[in-house]
This record gives structure tokens, sequence and C-alpha cells, in this order.
């Protein structure tokens, strides 16, 4: 029965597929446009219907049809005193505390990673292949090996301040990649003439790197440490076998999930995290709106002075 | 009209907005001609290069090759084969399979088109790196491989686009002499578009020079240096000064016209009272510590002097207006000119041009 | 990403070595602690003794995985494991290449490439336990397909219970949850084509086919072969949502890992952690391998 389904799925791929390689740009566009469309309510329609689910009325099911809708019962009901929901707001703290100091570490260590980078060094080509490693790993086995670490040593997870502290550090490993790659495509754009003129007026390097780098790039800083914020704030597998007691929001949904009956306060628990990411995105694309704009405004007033740029370069670089 | 060689009648192409690219463009090029294009950036001759390759399409007028209608033709069928700026070629694909590509699209089969490919390459003396892939080629050996992708589909004309941009200096030189050979030995038509005088002046037959859109002039090389035939022309073609004043008289087949320069008399016809406009070529001007004759002289200060190897050319300020001047060394010595010293500039009545207005 | 040469970006002012150390320093020590520890941790695990809470440091057997390959239990799951990620990667493949070929030369205005993108990448920002919950409304007895099917469209008179609980529903679920990980570097790699060279093969008589077999496709492959990497060693992992979705009854190497771990057979979890990835790793070096011979031909 379901190798049915299999092949309805692959004929329907076959046609944008095809539509693409074979004809014409003009031609393919609007086949191409509608496949976009169709992509677009596969990836958001499940989340729409979930949506949807959750302003049910109180007697509201787990699937369609929705009954009584345009409540908010589900949601007035996270903020029970059951010792579920209690449960599910302390997770919900315990996430926003974590993810807020992944996303400092995230910052730092991004921050750090691409200033090494914007000089080779010996070793640099294993770091980089490190750091993108973590991106390839899979959550389960980063969870499982730390797990191993952690009872080697004899270390009581999730226990006080310091059952906190795996959990920290392995989801910052996880949102590490992206920071960084963020201070990489920020340094590939940076002009570092501005600090080389800091130096040559007898600036110390700590001195440049405080008043003429860290102000030029703090948007990029802010940027890994939003991608750590909203990465930690997700995560799960990679903390599923470290955490303990301690249960991050993802870890509690996880747990509710695989345990009890649910109820329709699943979705909405599920709307108000979708909520916080897409507002944490829009936070992000303000941010280097703002930044893009200071940028072109800056090149308008500065004309047509980019020709001599190379020249310029090549006297500061002989005057050392 | 001629029903051979590539001919544009009333070519206009209006992008939306109302932007007009190419203007009023008729041109015949006759087949084996070395044409160029010549203009300052965004005068349209890159869009005319693209509607003869047919990577546009014009809004009116119509484009034909030896008689046949180009228009609304791909540009895979056209008999005309564009050699992009910046080369284009296939990053992933080794020399012999860039060059073959053309044959292979025709359906050729492997044997043969190895074959033609192998000769083109061998044309452009690449045979050493058949089998390199473009980024281990210099800039110069990348501009041949294009060249030799092109060739080697035989097309009625071959479309260059600042095909010597990307190169050096010295490079430059040589490959102005390579692919003017290439051209004559092989008999194609060559549409060569570029921005730079020096080069439209070393190779071409003729130069069709473009500006606001409209072909301004064509004419050989000489013609256009000799006799630029307005003011754009002339300014554009370098070393031109351009009086401008109301015609006094006319007779004998010169005119006389005041300038706030002093009387300039030159070569020409008009009618007393009009405007009139004025060219004379900064290698025609003499310099000298005379008195300023009654006619075509100046007192000028000299600003600076610019060596140029087998000349001087020197920069000097009528007034606040600029002025230029050649002389050889010799002259130069003669003057015993120094930078802020007054001088005198003239120059014989038969150098001097009149321009349209 | 790639190659070695965008490795650096060589925009810095000249330092010293101690400055380059202490970059360097933070961000090495933290990998090391918790990426490069656990991942070795996993293999020194596999290879030592079990005790009844745990294993027993440094006593070397290959017990463990006399263990695992006991029954064809863990055999079998690795080779469905397999098969999934392979699936769900090439249909990742022909659904990804074409909506990032959309964005990348469909769409004409830069601001509103950017725009679509965002649109397309978001979910990955979704929590991901909330994504696959998502799906189960619409995947249910009750969900939203069977109603179609059901009652809008009446091609089926009964619901189709397979479709939550089953391979199909996981698979679904799983392309949708990595397919972005094909998008993003396909889409990058086609926004930065070289677009003069698509003209200058159609101007030498290349059908739209040809273009994009010659010219288009091969210059996208590394965005490919990153894609594939990427989705092939993520569901090859994949652990929540067969668990969530396949409610139980279908077994991945992950969902195995995760029972060894619960009994408690640290020793076996690490063993069948290990040959994930063995596999993931050999799987891996063939793309790359693949790769390299598109490179030369």
């Amino acid at each position: 029965m379901t190798y049915i389904w299999y092949l309805i799925a692959l004929v329907l791929l076959v046609i944008p597929f095809s539509a693409m390689v074979f004809l014409p740009i003009n031609k393919s566009k609007p086949v191409l446009l509608g496949f976009f469309l169709i992509f677009i309510v596969f990836m958001y329609g499940p989340m729409m219907t979930m949506g949807v689910l959750s302003f049910q009325g109180p007697f509201g099911s787990m699937t369609l049809p929705a009954k009584d809708l345009g409540s908010l019962h589900w949601f007035t009901e996270l903020r029970a005193e059951s010792s579920l929901m209690v449960g599910v707001r302390d997770g919900i703290t315990k996430s926003l505390w974590v993810s807020l100091v992944v996303a400092a570490i995230t910052a730092v260590l991004s921050l750090s990673l691409g200033m090494a980078f914007r000089r080779q060094f010996r070793g640099g080509g294993i770091l980089f292949y490190a750091i993108l490693l973590s991106l390839m790993t899979p959550g389960l086995l980063l969870s499982l090996g730390l797990s191993f670490l952690l009872y080697y040593i004899g270390f009581n997870k999730g226990e006080g301040m310091l059952g906190y502290v795996p959990i920290i550090g392995v989801q910052a490993v996880w949102a590490l990649p992206f920071g960084f790659l963020v201070m990489m495509s920020v340094f590939n754009r940076y002009d570092a003439r501005a600090e080389e003129a800091a130096r040559d007026l007898g600036a110390s390097s700590f001195t440049t790197f405080r008043e003429v780098t860290l102000p030029l790039i703090w948007t990029g800083v802010f940027g890994a440490g939003l991608f750590g914020f909203t990465l930690a704030l997700n995560e799960f597998e990679r903390t599923f076998l470290i955490s303990g007691a301690i249960n991050t929001l993802p870890l509690k949904l996880y747990i509710i999930t695989s345990s009890s009956v649910l109820r329709p306060y699943v979705y909405s628990l599920g709307v108000v995290t979708i909520i916080i990411s897409f507002l944490l995105i829009a936070l992000f694309l303000i941010v280097s709106a703002i930044t893009g704009r200071k940028k072109a405004l800056a090149i308008e007033e500065d004309g047509s002075g980019v020709d001599d740029l190379p020249s310029m370069t090549a006297a500061a670089a002989s005057g050392d | 009209m001629s029903d051979t060689g590539l001919v544009l009648k009333d070519v206009y192409r209006v992008f939306p907005g109302d932007i007009t690219a190419v203007s009023d463009v008729n041109l015949e090029i006759e087949n084996g001609e070395y044409i160029v294009f010549l203009g300052p950036s965004g005068c349209g001759k890159t869009t005319t290069l693209r509607l003869i390759g047919g990577h546009d399409d014009p809004s009116s007028g119509t484009i034909t090759i030896d008689g046949e209608l180009l228009n609304g033709v791909s540009p895979a069928q056209r008999p005309v084969t564009t050699v992009f700026q910046h080369y284009a070629l296939f990053p992933h694909k080794s020399v012999l399979q860039n060059v073959e590509f053309g044959l292979k699209m025709q359906g050729m089969d492997k044997t043969a088109r190895e074959q033609q490919a192998t000769a083109a390459i061998e044309l452009v003396g690449l045979s050493a790196m058949m089998h390199r892939k473009p980024r281990e080629l210099s800039g110069g050996q990348q501009q041949r491989v294009a060249l030799a992708r092109v060739l080697v589909t035989r097309p009625k004309a071959i479309l260059l686009d600042e095909p010597l941009g990307d190169l050096d200096r010295l490079l430059q030189m040589k490959m102005r002499v390579e692919l003017r050979g290439l051209q004559r030995e092989l008999g194609i038509t060559f549409i060569h578009v570029t921005h730079n005088q020096e080069e439209a002046l070393s190779m071409a037959d003729r130069i069709v020079v473009m500006g606001d859109a409209i072909i301004q002039q064509v004419g050989t090389p000489t013609e256009l240096a000799r006799h630029p035939r307005n003011e754009f022309v002339a300014k554009f073609m370098g070393d031109n000064n351009v009086l401008h004043g109301t015609i006094e008289s006319a007779s004998g087949g010169n005119v006389v016209i005041n300038t706030p320069h002093g009387k300039v008399e030159v070569p020409g016809s008009g009618t007393a009272g009009e405007k009139g406009s004025m060219a004379i070529r900064a290698s025609a001007v003499n310099i000298s510590t005379d008195a300023v004759p009654a006619v075509n002289g100046v007192r000028v200060r000299l600003d600076f002097v610019e060596y140029l190897g087998d000349s001087i050319k020197l920069h000097l300020d009528f007034n606040g207006e600029p002025f230029l001047a050649k002389v050889d060394e010799e002259r130069f010595g003669e003057v015993q000119a120094y930078e802020g010293k007054e001088v005198t500039a003239t120059w014989s009545v038969e150098d001097g041009h009149l321009l349209e207005q | 990403m790639g190659g070695s040469s965008a490795v650096v970006a060589t925009t810095g002012p000249r330092r010293s070595p101690l400055t380059t150390v202490a970059w360097i320093l933070p961000g090495t020590i933290w990998l090391l602690l918790f990426l490069i520890a656990p991942l070795v941790m996993i293999i020194l695990v596999s290879l030592w003794e079990r005790t009844p809470v745990g294993f027993a440091a440094f006593s070397f057997s290959l017990d463990a995985y006399g263990r695992i390959f006991e029954t064809s239990v863990f055999l079998d799951t690795l080779k469905n494991t397999i098969f999934r990620s392979l699936l769900v990667t090439a249909l990742c493949i022909l659904i990804g290449y074409p909506i990032a070929f959309y964005l990348a030369r469909c769409v004409k205005t830069i601001k509103f490439q950017i725009a679509l993108f965002i649109v397309v990448l978001a979910p990955f920002w979704v929590a991901y336990v909330v994504r696959i919950i998502a799906w189960l409304p619409v995947l249910g007895r009750q969900g939203v397909i069977n109603y179609f099917l059901v009652e809008v469209l009446g091609v089926v008179d009964e619901p189709i219970s397979a479709l939550f609980y089953s391979t199909f529903a996981i698979t679904l679920a799983l392309v949708q949850l990595y397919v972005l990980f094909m998008v993003t570097p396909i889409f990058f790699q086609l926004a930065t084509l070289d677009e003069a060279a698509i003209e200058a093969a159609r101007d030498l008589g290349a059908t739209p086919g040809k273009v994009f077999r010659e010219v288009i496709f091969p210059l996208s492959l590394p965005g490919v072969l990153i894609g594939c990497i990427f989705v092939f060693v993520l569901v090859m992992g994949e652990f929540a949502t067969v668990r969530i979705i396949g409610g139980g009854t279908i077994q991945s190497v992950g969902t195995l890992v995760n029972d060894y771990y619960t009994i408690p057979d640290l020793p076996a979890a690490a063993a069948a952690a290990t040959m994930l990835v063995a596999v993931m790793t050999v799987g891996v070096a063939i793309l790359l391998r693949f790769s390299k011979i598109r490179e030369v031909v």
C-alpha cells in the first residue's frame, strides 16, 4: 500500500524536475512557480494546521475537524497550576536562561575563531573542518558520547548549577558553525585598512580591536549570538541523554509526546515556540537591515574613491 | 541596400521605462571587415552588439546578414557568434572540451569534432594546453580559448565584447596584432566593442563611434583622427581642441570664426552670423615665443608637461580653459618653456577642421 | 564552504603568533571538550566491557559488537536506515533542486530573492520537536490527508490508517525536516553561477536541456554534493522523528542506540553508534570520491 504513495510522490516530483531540465526558463518558470507554492504548503502546512487546532475550545481534539474554533482555551491552559503545566513553564524558563548563556558563548567563540581565521595559521584547515564537523554530527551521537564522558568522570547529570555545563557546552558546539560562518562572511566583506591605520597611528593591538574592529563588526557578533540563542532554544537531541532532571522546553515536549495522552495544549505550546522563533528571525533581519542601510548610505556619500583603494593598501603595506 | 554583409537598418532598442539604449542605427558592414564599435560606457555599443548576436531583440528596425533577416532568430541559429567579455569559458571543461562544445551541440560525431577543435586550438597556438582547465591558463591564453571556441563553429561574423579588457597593457598590444592577423587570415567579419580609442585606431578597418545611443560617426581610423564630424567625436577621440564662436565671414573655401580665443580660420563653408565650432588636433598645434598672430593663434600659459616617450604633451591654460599641444622634444627644447611660462600656440589653416553643429 | 582556499579570509592585519593562539584557544578547547572527546568516547566505550550500570573503562573486549550482531535485528535495522537515508536524500534532491533553481534563476530581483529564501529557510528555526508534532494532525487517521481523501475527494471509503506510524509518514516528515539542508547549498551554487557561461553555451547552439546537462548541472554539483552529505548523515543519525511518528513500531539505528542506552547496555549503544559512524564515513567518502571522478571527466 505504501508503495503507491511513493509512486504518486515520485510522479509528482518528476514533472517540475523535467520541466527545469528540458524547458527554456520562460516556459519552465510557471511550472516551477507552481511547484514552489506546493513546496511552501508542504513546509508550512503542518504548522498551520497545528496553529488552527490550537485555537479550539475545551473539547478540541488532536485531529481535524476542529471543534469550537476561536477559543484561547488551550493557551490559558498553559497557565494552569497542574504539575504538568508547572513543569512546562519551568522548562520555558530554563530554556530561556540556557539559550541566553549559549548566545553569549556562541558570540564570543565565533568572534574569536572569526578573528583567528582572518590570517593563515598552521592547523587552520583541521580546525575549520572540526568546526564544520559539528554541523554534520547527528545530535544523538553527540549526546551519547558526552554522557559516556560524564559517566566516566563521575559527573552527576542535571544536578545543581553544574548540571547546566554540559547542556550549555553541547548546544554552543551546535551553534558554533553557524555563528562562525556569519563571522567569516562579515570578515570577507570587511576592510582591514581601518585597523592598519589605527596601528600606524600607534594603537596597540588590543586598543585597535576594542576601538576599531569591534565597533565595525558588532552586528555580526550579535547575529552569531542570535543564532546561538535560537538554536539552543530549539535544540533537543544533543541534550537528550545528558540533561538529567533539567528539562528544557523541547525535552519536555518530547517527553510529553512519548508518554502522556496528548491534548491540544501541545499545539498551543508549539505555536508559542514558533512565534518566539519567528520574532527572533525578525529581530535578526531588522538588525541586519539597519546595518545594511548604514553601509549603503556610507557608500553613497563616499562617491567614487573606490578605484584608488588598492594603491592605498599597497602604500600602507609598504610603509609598514 | 546591399544583400551581402551585415546590415542594420533603422534599429532602435528602447528598454522599459523609456530608456533608449540604441537609436536610429543604420550601418552596412561588408563581409571580411574589421569593425570596431567605440564609445564611452553606456553609449549603446554593447547593446548593439547584443542585438546583432541575438541576445536581445531590437524594438524596431531590421538586422540582416547576406540578405537573410536575423530578427527573432535565436542566438544559436544565427551565423554570428559572440566572444563574451571575461571570456565566459566553461570552468569545468578542458580547453578541448570548451572548444568542441559548439560542434557537439550541432551533433557532430566525436572524432570529427575533436579533429576540428584540435585544428582551431592549433590555430590560436595552444596545442600544448589542450587538456588543461581554464583556471590553469593565463588571461591571454583564456582569451585564445574563447576565440578558438567561436572560430570552430565557422560563423559569418564574430562579435567580440571588450576582448582585451581583462589583459594588462603589454599583452593587450600583443593581442591586438594577433587578433588582427587572425582576422586577415580567416577573412571573417570581426565586430569588436571597446571604449579604448587607441585600441580602435590600431585595429579597425572602420570605426563606429557611438555616443548617447546614436552613431556619431563611421569612418576609417585616419578619417576619425583627422576629420571628426562633431564635437562629441572630436572630444572623445582625444587630444583635440574644440573652439566655439560665431561665423564672421566665408570666402574662398574658408570660414573665419570669431571665438573668445580670437579669430580662427578653417577650411569649410558657412553663413555669416551663424554659430560655428572648429577642432584642432593637439599634434597640429605649434608653440613659440613669437607674438600672437591675427588668426589661428592664442596666448597660453604652460600648466604642466607630460612626457609620452616619443613626444611631449603640453597642457596649456587659456584664461582658465584647457588647451592641448603635442610637440617633439626638439621643438620643446627650442622654446625653452617651463611650467608657468606664457607661450604662443599657433596652427595652420588647413589643419583646422569645421565641426557639424 | 569546501576548498581550503575559502578557509582563510586573509583580511586581517599582521599579528604575533601569541595573538593567534589566543584567538584559537577558547574555540579549540570547546570543540575538543564537547565535540571531539564525545566522539572518541563512543568508539572507546564500544571496545570496553559492560557493567550493570555502565562500563568498565579500559577493559578491552569486542563483546559489545557480539551482542549487537547476536540477532539479525541490528543488521536489518541498519540496512533499513541506510535505505531510508538514501531514499530521503534522493527525494531531497528531486524536491530541493527545482526549488533552489526557481529561487536562484527564475526570481528576478535580488530583494525578492532574499525575501523568498528567508521564507523557505524560516522553518529551520522552529523547534525540531514542534515540527515533528505538527505532522500529527496531518498524517493521523483523522488527519488532513485522510479527511481530503474520504470527505472531499471520496477516492477511498475508509481512512487509510497506514498514513501515520508508517515508513511513508516517516519519510515524508524527514524530507520536510531536512530538505533545507539540500536547498541552501544548491541555491548558493546556482545563484553565483557565471551567467555569461550559460549565455555562451546558448550562443554555441545548446538547447535548454543541453545547457542544463552540460553547464548548469555540472557547475552546481558541489552544492548538490554538500547537500547530499548533510541529508544522508543527518538522516542516518535520526532518532526523534522515527520514534514520534513511527510510534515505537518502526526502528532506526538511532532508536536502537537509545534502546541499548536505556537497558542500560552502554557498550552496545556505543557499538551501534560506532557502526553508524562507520557507515556515515563510508557514505561521505563515496560521495566525495564520486565528486572527484566527476571533476576529472
